[in-house]
């Protein structure tokens, strides 16, 4: 079965009619022109300062006259760049990866069984979206430093392995599988856990993999948990390491943009090769 | 096409079977719809099985253990005076953080800076989006597609990253933008250094990462809207202007309440990240809002009393704000069916 996407609906002859010209349709480009200099230039920008040599750093021309890769060789032996990008990748893969396995879960017990507290548990899983983590981040750091997760990876990763908006993801998205094929794998007697296993999550290919984007991008980009809890570079994730260097080189800045720049390389690799699954997934799914 | 994963349709195309933009609103706005009754399948009421709670049960802990016991004990904790350190004891000191914190300036202040972040925000979440979209709405093909591609880019670059770029853009002495003012004869401006520039320019930070992608969002809504009505509209001689007043505003409400809720629930919280990285809250206490001023409290000044009162305090807020987004919502959003 395929999603049919094939009917991107566009304005009839006629509707295009209701709103203008020729003038006017330039005017739209320029529109979508500024939006979108606004917003790839600063990153643009990031590039090529990072390209630039020391004695051309203040330069305003838009491309660098004599391209250098010195700045990203200052950022690679001044600070473990590497181990924080390890880090930060087994990070996001490993929360993410919970994160789908929790939800699923969870959606599959609100889903298959009809339990009388289910609206609870439901309400109390999507209240905990709207709770700020700043409230509960001392008895959370507590907590932390009680179980010797201070900084640590697991301790970044263990509050993040089940998040509301997962589980809600999921199980709206199973809520529409058929119930008349969950029933008859029951009666041939296949055990939950095989109909989870067998049926239900591959058919959720989309939704899991929608999950599976959003959350390693949010986690790769998460910044105030591994503010608290990290301590030393080469424990922590490229963000605090980004934040290390900005405060320690803070008018470093053809380092400074290539740090930023090596911070933001995965994440701008799996746009460039996924993007239309990137956009289609946060729109679906919302902001977090 | 069996109705398997019918629910889950890339937003940004046209169904073959009717708008979207319900679709898209219904997904977002489902998660924050709290108290929903779960899916009514036909079934027998089965006898009591320990299976779907030994499946819920990873979930359920986590979130007990990382969000709910520690809201409780943050709650506890506001009620007492306790420095942090694991050899002192928390001291019962009833309401007087709550007191205090009312009497400070610094908490008034905090609040006002939270409420000019969120409306701030608006024009760069809502209202230029909105109006782009229907601006741009016959964009088709090859230039839509790119558009699209490039404003999405800010909404995935992390928080600190976005906060280097602007703080080397906005530069108060070699800013490309500070340097391009200055010969359009504005002279420098302290972006992050002035306190009468400092809090807009964290705003407009915070929106950046918005803007293009609320765009994308209003522009699949008002996409998905039925052909029909415009042209019936236009049959019966209503004018441009009218069409958006009376047609799309309408049905584009659900979009239109859905980011102003992320916004006004959210937005603060959005911005901790550039007012950590790029100004500690300062000049002169300009740019810090409640969530950076529950930051300074517990982990700068280490009052973990004041910080979790400040908590309860903006807890209670957003908790009833999202109650009034919902109501209103329920309440305005005009869905076409």
């Amino acid at each position: 079965m395929t999603i049919d996407t094939s009917h991107d609906h566009q304005p009839l002859a006629s509707l295009t009619a209701e709103t203008g010209g020729k003038t006017r349709r330039i005017a739209v480009h320029v529109v979508m022109i500024v939006l979108s200099v606004l917003s790839i230039f600063p990153i643009y920008w990031m590039i090529v300062t990072s390209l630039r040599p020391e004695n051309e750093i203040f330069s305003t021309a838009m491309w660098p006259a004599n391209p250098t890769l010195d700045n990203y060789v200052f950022v690679l032996t001044r600070i473990p760049m590497l181990q924080m990008l390890f880090n930060t990748t087994v990070v996001a893969a490993t929360t993410a990866g919970l994160q789908v396995v929790t939800g699923l879960f969870a959606a599959y017990a609100l889903v298959r069984w009809k339990m009388r507290l289910s609206g609870v548990i439901h309400g109390l899983i999507a209240l905990s979206w709207l709770v700020p983590f700043q409230v509960t981040m001392i008895p959370n750091y507590v907590l932390a430093s009680k179980l010797g997760l201070l900084d640590t990876l697991t301790g970044l990763i263990l509050p993040n392995a089940s998040h509301a908006f997962a589980v809600l993801l999921l199980y709206h998205a199973m809520r529409s599988f058929p119930t008349e094929i969950l029933e008859a794998a029951r009666i041939d007697g296949a055990k939950s856990w095989k109909i989870l296993w067998q049926i239900v999550a591959p058919n959720m290919g989309a939704p899991i993999a929608s999950l599976s984007i959003i959350a390693f991008i949010s986690a790769w980009n998460e910044y105030f948990w591994p503010l608290l809890l990290s301590r030393k570079p080469e424990n922590s994730v490229v963000q605090i390491g980004l934040q290390m260097f900005m405060t320690q080189e803070g008018n470093l800045w053809g380092p400074l943009m290539a740090a930023a720049a090596l911070a933001s390389l995965p994440i701008l690799i799996i746009y460039l090769v996924l993007q239309r699954h990137v956009i289609e997934s946060f729109m679906k799914s919302g902001i977090r | 096409m069996p109705g398997g994963l019918a629910c889950y349709r890339p937003a940004f195309e046209k169904h073959p079977d009717g708008p979207t933009m319900t679709d898209i609103q219904a997904d977002f706005a489902r998660p924050l719809t709290i108290a929903r009754a779960p899916a009514k399948i036909r079934r027998q009421r089965e006898p009591f099985t320990i299976s779907p709670w030994l499946y819920l049960t990873p979930a359920l802990v986590l979130l007990f253990v990382w969000t709910y016991i520690p809201l409780v004990e943050a709650f506890q904790l506001s009620f007492y005076q306790w420095n942090m350190l694991p050899t002192a004891t928390p001291r019962y000191v009833g309401l007087k953080n709550y007191e205090r914190l009312m009497a400070l300036p610094e908490m008034r202040n905090a609040l006002w800076n939270t409420l000019y972040y969120i409306l701030g925000l608006f024009p760069m979440s809502v209202i230029i989006p909105l109006f782009v979209a229907i601006w741009t709405q016959d964009l088709t093909g090859r230039a839509r597609m790119i558009y699209r591609g490039l404003i999405f880019v800010p909404m995935i670059v992390a928080p600190v990253v976005a906060a280097i770029l602007w703080r080397w853009l906005l530069n108060e002495d070699q800013g490309l933008i500070t340097l391009g003012l200055e010969q359009l004869g504005l002279g420098r401006i302290g972006f992050l250094t002035d306190p009468n520039y400092a809090l807009a320019t964290l705003t407009w930070i915070t929106g950046w990462k918005l803007i293009g992608f609320s765009t994308l969002l209003f522009s699949a809504a008002n996409a998905s809207i039925n052909p029909s009505y415009i042209e019936a509209a236009r049959i019966d001689g209503a004018s441009r202007w009218g069409i958006i007043r009376d047609i799309r505003l309408p049905l584009l409400s659900p979009t239109i309440l859905l980011l102003s809720m992320m916004t006004i629930l959210f937005g603060a919280q959005w911005s901790f990240a550039y007012i950590n990285v790029l100004t500690n809250g300062g000049p002169l206490k300009s740019t810090t809002n409640i969530f950076y001023l529950l930051w300074e409290y517990g982990f700068q000044t280490m009052s973990a009393g004041w910080s979790s009162a400040a908590g309860m305090i903006a807890f209670l807020g957003f908790a009833i704000l999202a109650a009034g987004c919902m109501w209103l919502t329920k309440r305005f959003a005009v869905y076409d069916n």
